[in-house]
């Protein structure tokens, strides 16, 4: 999907992290904001920013959506727009993935209504860590210094090819990833719904091409594990 | 050996004594200390008492003779007076101010005077006796002196003596205090109009009236007429006297109107801080408290989860709307700028919070409660959230623990859901816990089950737990270090974290099984 368009609606704050992370990583993505004052801000930050009246479905449209369009991401500062935009995509494509955030309650059930795929909410995130931090700080600290920091510690999903030796293994019987120095973490089956599914559940999965396996390690070793089991 | 070496060898040896200020140290606590449990079971005893003794006496009228109330009320008298010296005793520390002083002299080459120094150990302890309450203490005791039975009316000042005791009580006491210029105006007047009609109806119906022979009944009349009690035992009998008694009526009405509307207002106006200082009384009694500034929606949420793991929380927030929602759902909420060192000082944060959350909306407020708060209590775990991601290095800085940015955060999981949107689903799943799946430390102390055995022996996968790391704690840096995903012989130690991973239920019976003491 890199070749996806990624749009970035709201020039928030929020936005610009996305930004810097996808860019990074060689996302392709495009920045847009009704604002001609968020054009100038972004620049400063050292990216191109669209400016559109969002309001317009023609406007839309001409940015992609419903032709290369991969991802939307509603992250204006104020719901009315994200829940207004929300909607305005979810018409013209049904099907592209909108991940919108928000900053009220109510908010949450309207965006679920207009037919965000992913809802992030912010307070909620940070009261959820703050609450975990003091209830189990070991915890966080550990989550926050590997997953999210710094630390050479990385989660990475590997998809099962159809020459890897996993295709067609049983999870249970093949240890054989347990000399690498990671964590497999669960699966994400082919043939069953779309969720997660975490190791310890403790299901017995025959893997197949296409499933997706999430490990935490070293990226190091994740990269060893790839090449040794032809993941992709 | 001069008289002054020896007042000041024996201050200096008081000062140094151990046990002497261990004792004085527990008549505190029993006596002062408005937070020590001790004084507040004294306190109730001692209304108890009080009021025993004010029975018996009211009892020991018609039967004196009753010798076990003769017992209740000396057992009474002589815990008031112990009480009264002990009281005494404490307020101020004698061989402190001797030594005070003394050092003086000396630091500045100036002669000492045993004098000087008395004189002002004396000064403060009057202090004390005339103190009010202790003038209420005195009266209550001296009575039951032998050569003072007259005095036995003062014995009723015991019921006085529950002033100590109550707060409520204090608070009457202030709303005087504070409206004393108004009351004072009134009583003035009050008094000159009294002044004024007893002398009136003094002149005018001595003669005529065979009531009023003395000014003493004439202020009688003129006070019970003035009170709109009227009696009707001293009646005016002259036209003269029926003017004055009509004028006095009516200012009367006055005085009284006024009066009452003074104590009315000032009392409404107590009545807030007495509602607050409830508040305060309440968070007092709180030993160990999280206090959470600016109740948004993060604090909203923290506090959320916080109450219903049974966490004492204290919230703090300017708007007086949010307060009041967070008051509504059971929990302890103060108007107030949570910047101001001076309401966290009365909080008792540096004591008494474990955790300080800053979570306002403006990253400056934030980093100044950051800065208030750790300035009060070095110990205290602070906790900010952070607006402006750039900003967070100044919050680390200002002594925050934790910094965490929203933005950071999102960012970094909606670039996930585009690159890796398996391994988002499980970050989410993780970060939010709402696939049942968590997160959690298992301590490993001196006496756990597992202690001193290795990974493998935990058999974690069959008990459904991914073992994502240890944390160990080096017992002479205090430092700690995580080794993740540790070697099947990784062999645990005392003061070990397991970081595992599972449903919380198996978590539960893992950590169950953790705290059964080992077979040896």
């Amino acid at each position: 999907m890199n070749d996806a368009l990624i749009l970035l609606f709201g020039f928030s704050r929020t936005a610009l992290e996305i930004a810097t992370k996808l860019k990074k990583q060689g996302y392709a993505f495009r920045l847009v904001d009704y604002d001609p004052a968020a054009l100038v801000k972004a620049q400063k930050e050292g990216f191109d920013l669209i400016v559109c009246d969002y309001g317009d479905d023609d406007a839309l449209e001409s940015l992609g959506i419903a032709q290369n369009v991969g991802f939307v991401f509603c992250l204006f500062d104020d719901d009315v727009h994200n829940v207004f935009l929300t909607l305005s995509v979810r018409a013209i494509d049904p099907n592209v993935p909108i991940i919108a955030t928000t900053h009220t309650k109510d908010a949450v059930h309207k965006l679920e209504i207009a037919g965000a795929t992913t809802i992030l909410d912010p307070y909620q995130i940070t009261g959820k860590k703050i609450y975990k931090l003091i209830t189990q700080p070991e915890v966080m600290q550990i989550v926050e210094t590997t997953i999210f920091g710094e630390e050479d510690v990385n989660m990475a999903q590997l998809t099962v090819t159809e020459t890897s030796p996993l295709n067609g293994t049983l999870l249970s019987q093949y240890s054989a990833w347990k000399a690498y120095n990671m964590l497999l973490l669960g699966l994400h089956d082919k043939e069953f719904n779309k969720e997660f599914i975490f190791i310890t559940e403790g299901h017995t999965h025959k893997l197949d091409a296409g499933d997706v396996l999430v490990v935490i390690g070293s990226r190091s070793e994740i990269r060893r594990f790839k090449t040794d089991f032809c993941l992709e | 050996m001069s008289l002054a070496a020896l007042v000041i060898r024996f201050a200096y040896f008081l000062d140094t004594s151990v046990s002497y200020r261990r004792l004085k140290e527990a008549a505190r606590t029993l006596l002062e200390y408005p937070h020590s449990k001790i004084k507040f079971y004294f306190d109730i005893f001692m209304v108890f008492l009080v009021v025993l003794s004010v029975l018996c006496l009211l009892y020991e009228v018609k039967h004196p003779d009753e010798s076990i109330l003769e017992w209740i009320i000396q057992g009474s008298l002589f815990i008031f007076i112990l009480e009264y010296l002990l009281r005494f005793w404490i307020y101020s520390d004698s061989h402190a101010i001797v030594i005070e002083d003394y050092e003086y002299a000396l630091k500045n080459n100036l002669p000492f005077s045993l004098g000087r120094a008395l004189v002002k150990v004396v000064r403060k302890k009057l202090d004390y006796v005339f103190s009010p309450l202790a003038i209420i203490d005195l009266l209550a005791i001296l009575p039951s002196y032998r050569p003072l039975r007259f005095l036995r009316i003062f014995l009723l000042f015991r019921i006085f003596k529950l002033f100590r005791y109550a707060r409520s009580m204090k608070t009457f006491a202030a709303i005087l205090h504070e409206k004393k210029f108004e009351l004072l105006t009134l009583a003035i007047f009050a008094g000159f109009v009294i002044f004024a009609g007893s002398s009136a109806i003094y002149i005018f119906e001595t003669n005529q009236n065979p009531k009023i022979n003395t000014l003493f009944d004439a202020i009688y009349w003129s006070i019970v007429t003035m009170g709109t009690v009227g009696y009707g035992d001293i009646v005016p009998l002259t036209q003269e006297g029926m003017a004055v008694s009509m004028v006095l009526i009516i200012l009367g009405v006055c005085v009284l109107a006024f009066l009452t509307s003074i104590i009315v207002s000032s009392f409404q106006n107590k009545l807030v801080e007495l509602k607050e200082n409830r508040l305060y009384y309440d968070i007092e009694k709180l030993e160990r408290y999280i206090l959470i500034c600016g109740y948004g929606r993060v604090g909203e949420v923290v506090a959320k989860m916080l109450h219903e793991d049974g966490n004492a929380l204290v919230i703090i927030d300017t708007d007086a709307a949010k307060i009041k929602l967070a008051q509504e759902r059971g929990l302890i909420g103060i108007v107030g700028d949570a910047s101001k060192s001076k309401l966290l000082g009365t909080l008792g944060i540096e004591k008494r919070a474990t955790h300080i959350i800053c979570a306002t909306n403006s990253d400056e407020l934030n980093i100044f409660i950051t800065l208030s708060a750790r300035s009060l209590s070095p110990h205290a775990t602070i906790i900010a959230r952070v607006i402006k991601a750039a900003h967070k290095k100044k919050y680390l800085l200002a002594g925050a623990n934790y910094a965490f940015s929203a933005d950071e955060t999102i960012g970094l999981l909606g670039a996930q859901l585009v690159t890796q949107p398996v391994s988002y689903a499980a970050l989410e799943g993780i970060l939010s816990e709402n696939t049942g799946i968590v997160f959690e430390s298992i301590f490993v102390h001196e006496y756990s089950f597992f202690n001193r055995q290795t990974v493998t022996a935990l058999s974690l996968s069959s008990r459904r737990l991914l073992l994502f790391g240890i944390v160990r704690q080096d017992e002479s840096t205090c430092e700690k270090y995580f080794f993740f995903n540790p070697a099947d012989d990784f062999v645990l130690q005392p003061h070990d974290s397991l970081i595992v991973m599972g449903r919380k239920h198996a978590i539960n019976a893992f950590r169950k099984q953790n705290e059964k003491r080992s077979r040896e």
